[in-house]
């Protein structure tokens, strides 16, 4: 059963995510790329980290995407594609696929990492929320802080001078 | 349960197919999407790693959840910037792009 799921997310997480790349349109590739956050999230239950999970469901679908198809609107969902030279492309790719193969390859030996055991009360959200609010309390105060920046620089730079 | 070694698969695929988007696109916002695509990696790996000691540690979900924060934000920021390059330039094909300051 839990073989079957993680088939299904991965494949789900994999083609979405190629899908998002290759995608003529910019619009549908913002689609792909949510179904491929989707199947992230999916592995995340898996995981048994569901509070990440839903985290990641609600922050990458409901704001990311969204505000990604935002822009694609704003900017126009036709522009500026144009093709790379094949000869850069093609070793590219094969450095990459080669990577992957290899890396795939040593990861495939099962022996290695071993099938973790049933989390038990280690994954519960009490432990979760104690430890990010008592343990990593200051670093979610500078987190906030670094959002607060993050939202007001967006503001500035999408300020233009028509008002001038 | 399913190995630990198959999520890390999973992660390195998509890291590959980030890289790939990265090297090979040329529009501003494709290259937003593979940076996306390498933060799930990165994420999906901190997790399954989390998951390695035999009590589990909690640090990598708490980390997995500052990073997604921070991804957000440099989602926000970046397409801020791609609305002005496209507002200045009329274009956002990166190749092109030689100015940020109207």
């Amino acid at each position: 059963m839990t073989d079957l799921l993680f088939l299904a997310f991965a494949a789900v997480t994999i083609g979405a995510a190629i899908l998002a790349i290759e995608a003529r349109d910019l619009v549908y590739g913002a689609a792909a790329l949510g179904i491929a956050f989707l199947g992230v999230a999916g592995l995340f239950f898996l995981l048994d980290a569901a509070y990440v999970g839903w985290f990641q469901i609600a922050v990458y679908i409901g704001a990311v995407v969204v505000l990604i198809l935002f822009t694609v609107m704003l900017v126009g969902p036709k522009m500026g594609e144009t093709p790379l030279g094949l000869k850069r492309v093609s070793l590219l790719a094969a450095i990459l696929v080669s990577l992957l193969l290899g890396m795939t390859g040593a990861l495939a030996n099962a022996t290695a990492f071993p099938g973790p055991d049933s989390c038990g009360s280690g994954c519960s959200l009490t432990l979760l929320s104690t430890s990010l609010l008592k343990s990593y309390g200051v670093q979610l105060e500078f987190m906030s802080l670094v959002m607060a920046a993050a939202v007001i620089g967006a503001l500035a730079l999408s300020k233009t001078d028509r008002g001038q | 349960m399913e190995p630990l070694s198959s999520f890390f698969a999973v992660s390195v695929i998509l890291l590959g197919i980030g890289i790939y988007g990265l090297t090979t696109k040329r529009n501003a916002i494709r290259i937003l999407f593979s940076v996306e695509l390498i933060y799930n990696a990165a994420n999906l790996n901190i997790i399954a790693f989390a998951r390695l000691r035999s009590p589990p540690l909690v640090t990598g979900q708490v980390l997995v959840l500052f990073t997604i924060a921070l991804a957000a934000m440099e989602a926000a920021v970046g397409l801020s910037i791609i609305i002005l390059v496209s507002r200045l330039n009329a274009e956002i094909d990166l190749s092109k792009l030689s100015k940020l300051k109207g």
